[in-house]
């Protein structure tokens, strides 16, 4: 019996591994990426329509020929927003869905985990566009293969600490910010900044919830916040806010980029009115300017394929995250490589059409992508929009660079939005 | 005769080591690192049959044992900088005194009251880390073993890194567990659980038995927990979900948890399951709600299956209808 299977063990070990081909995920006829996020879980509303926005772009590009002749395809995995789901789903997305590249995945936890178990760096896959705004990410010697794109959250604190000085100057300020890396960022920005806050209310991920929301709401009462920044993901932002509102506390809202999504908020059962006159931030044009042709098209891309959801702020970046990794399969070369893909983007990524209203600043030395934000208002419906209509675009750097008011113009987008 | 195979067994053990590592330089990555996943289930596994089906207790908490082996185990990685070996050292040993502990409460609790305290040691411990900043909250800690030795060569990866190191430990202690359920202690385990008075009656000391049961059980679920936590690069709350307790017990109770030899029958199912869920979602074109939860309903019907129709585990039903078909040949 035993021996029998060990002879079957052994019979198994002498079958071969087919040969490799050229490069892993790219094949004559399609090019695959793979990405984790939380489809499911505390953490998941509103990043959950990421990939069908990525997709309805990826299947535009499709139909219009795709990148010399190949299609890009996407390869979705549930991490649950927890890290180690994240290491064992990226995993797979390398070993058996065999990506040419990661893109986009999700979370500081979930992508520094990753980063030092499955250790792309080493191997060399590019880790496109990370999900998340943690400054260390950009750090080229520790994460050689990956690149940043959203502006940190240093970069988004010290922004925000500008725009409280020039509105809300000696007013009470309080902070909820998710007690991680994410948050830490977040707080280096703000002593930056010299920013002191009368209330610091932490939150461990996952902890978020109406019940713990009351607390955090006691705390910051308590504590007399009169202006009060929510630093943390949707459902902690919605939390917070829904459970404020049957606590009729309220002080002036500053919602960070990271969970100011108003229609992931309003899913969440807060009504529109409560976001209304909230300040918030984004380096995108309002997702309801359809006047801006990059939200014309996506817009009509992304509803041609989904038509019963809504065009979202987390939709608009999905498909711009999209458009760029396009655009870097076309720099990349006829057979782009993972190593070509990498040159593209450090040689030609600053040239790189985007929807953005702020730079990206890809180059042999910097994998930083966007660099700076807007504030604005929530209407009475519940939509971010630039103070007096017109975008003022602040940009600055994760170390002591000051704030400034960018004079970048963004170029016109190529014929029918697509790479050329 | 005894010497004998004694010998032999510890040759199977060798042999079949060195085919696994034959095995490790044929197949792809993606086996080598389920492999490795298999080498970890199969300790953990094993520790919970020598507990529940040698010496009879019931423990629902493994997950916090295994939390606690890998814990320490980072804990001296990061913060004293021990030699990844070491640290495994380490990781049984802080595993085995929680075991201790747990050992003298568990030998006055039996049956439902014993399976609901290490029910909520499951579930309490792992979130103790959020008490303490040098066990990283939430976020964890970072369990890095380090990287292949160079002179295994350029091409040698991480993964079949992490599979020799498991394969190894695993071998280890299966061996040394199958000698120690061989042994006095074995036996007194065995007599404590079929009938416990007359095991006292025969003069053993069925508490102190069982303590030793549970740190034993305890030490191997500890070195399980820091092998896991090295396949996965972190340790952190979420790594030890209640749901790994379950998945281990339905592991155990797969492989029969009166045999250690059906060991890799769970195992292989523990790691197939989340596979085999997949090609099912993907046929039925599921949602991503059932595609996660998908795995821990197949783990519960499976759990359900087998304690319905094979309730001693398939290696012992084969054993007993093949002991039986014989004894029916001799009448």
């Amino acid at each position: 019996m035993t021996v029998s299977a060990v002879l079957a063990v052994a019979s198994l070990a002498v079958t071969t591994v087919p040969a490799q081909a050229a490069e892993v995920g790219v094949s004559s006829t399609e090019i695959k990426f793979g990405m984790t996020l939380p489809m499911t879980g505390t953490a998941s509303p509103g990043y959950n329509k990421i990939p069908a926005a990525v997709k309805a772009y990826f299947e535009y590009v499709n139909a219009n020929g795709g990148i010399n002749g190949r299609k890009l395809t996407l390869v979705v995995k549930d991490d649950q927003y927890v890290p180690t789901q994240a290491v064992a789903k990226t995993n797979e997305l390398i070993l058996k869905d065999k990506v040419m590249a990661l893109l986009a995945p999700l979370g500081t936890a979930n992508n520094k985990a990753v980063a030092s178990v499955v250790n792309p760096g080493r191997r060399g896959i590019p880790v496109l566009f990370v999900n998340t705004g943690f400054s260390g990410f950009a750090d080229k010697k520790k994460y050689p293969t990956t690149f940043s794109v959203l502006p940190s959250y240093i970069m988004e604190a010290k922004i925000m600490s500008e725009y409280i000085k020039d509105n809300f100057d000696g007013k009470k300020l309080g902070l909820i910010y998710q007690d991680d890396d994410f948050g830490d960022d977040a707080l280096a920005g703000f002593k930056q900044a010299g920013i002191n806050f009368a209330v610091k209310v932490p939150y461990a991920s996952g902890s978020q919830s109406g019940t713990t929301a009351a607390g955090w709401v006691q705390k910051l009462q308590a504590g007399g916040a009169e202006v009060v920044i929510l630093f943390g993901v949707s459902s902690a932002t919605a939390a917070a806010l829904g459970t404020a509102a049957v606590l009729k506390y309220a002080p002036q809202w500053i919602l960070g980029s990271v969970g100011g999504d108003a229609t992931t908020i309003k899913a969440a059962g807060v009504p529109a009115g409560v976001l209304y006159n909230a300040v918030g931030a984004s380096f995108a044009p309002a997702t309801t300017d359809t006047t801006d042709e990059y939200v014309k098209l996506f817009q009509d891309i992304y509803l041609k394929a989904n038509p019963t959801q809504t065009f979202d702020n987390n939709v608009m970046i999905g498909m711009n995250t999209a458009f760029l990794t396009a655009q870097a399969i076309q720099a990349a070369g006829k057979n782009p490589t993972r190593k070509s893909l990498i040159a593209a983007i450090e040689k030609s990524g600053s040239t790189f059409a985007s929807a953005a209203l702020v730079p990206l600043n890809y180059s042999s030395t910097s994998h930083i992508g966007y660099n700076g934000y807007w504030f604005g208002k929530y209407s009475p419906t519940g939509d971010l929009k630039p103070a007096g209509g017109v975008y003022t675009v602040y940009t600055t750097d994760s170390a002591d660079g000051a704030v400034v008011k960018s004079t970048y113009k963004r170029a016109a987008m190529p014929a029918k939005g697509l790479p050329n | 005769m005894h010497r004998f195979q004694k010998s032999n067994k510890l040759l199977l053990f060798i042999a079949f080591g060195f085919i696994l590592f034959l095995l490790s330089n044929r197949v792809d990555e993606l086996r080598v690192y389920q492999g490795a996943s298999i080498a970890v289930y199969v300790i953990a596994i094993s520790s919970i049959i020598l507990l529940t089906g040698y010496s009879g207790q019931v423990s629902l908490g493994h997950g916090a044992l295994l939390a606690i082996g890998a814990y320490s185990a980072a804990v001296a990685r990061n913060e004293f900088n021990v030699p990844v070996v070491l640290c495994f050292f380490i990781a049984v040993l802080a595993a085995a005194f929680g075991g201790v502990l747990l050992g003298v409460a568990a030998a006055r609790l039996t049956g439902p009251y014993l399976a609901g305290a290490t029910l909520a040691l499951a579930i309490g411990l792992p979130s103790l880390a959020n008490q303490f900043t040098i066990l990283g909250g939430e976020q964890g800690l970072i369990f890095d073993v380090g990287f292949p030795p160079l002179s295994l060569g350029e091409d040698f990866t991480q993964y079949k890194w992490f599979f020799w190191i498991s394969a190894l430990a695993a071998l280890i202690s299966m061996w040394l567990l199958s000698n120690v359920l061989r042994s006095r202690f074995g036996q007194n385990w065995r007599a404590g659980r079929s009938h416990e008075v007359a095991a006292q009656l025969a003069g053993i000391n069925t508490g102190r038995s069982k303590i030793l049961a549970f740190t034993i059980s305890a030490g191997v679920a500890g070195l399980s927990g820091a092998l896991l936590s090295m396949t996965i690069g972190t340790v952190s709350p979420s790594a030890f979900p209640l749901a790994l307790s379950f998945s281990l017990l339905t592991g155990a109770v797969l492989s029969g948890v009166t045999t250690l030899s059906g060991v890799m029958i769970g195992a292989v199912t523990l790691v197939a399951i989340p596979e085999i869920a997949d090609v099912i979602a993907n046929r039925i074109g599921a949602s991503e709600r059932i595609t996660t939860n998908l795995p821990g309903l197949i783990v519960s019907t499976l759990l359900i299956i087998t304690v319905l129709f094979v309730p001693h585990g398939p290696v012992e039903q084969h054993r007993s209808r093949k002991a039986k078909k014989l004894l029916q040949k001799k009448n």
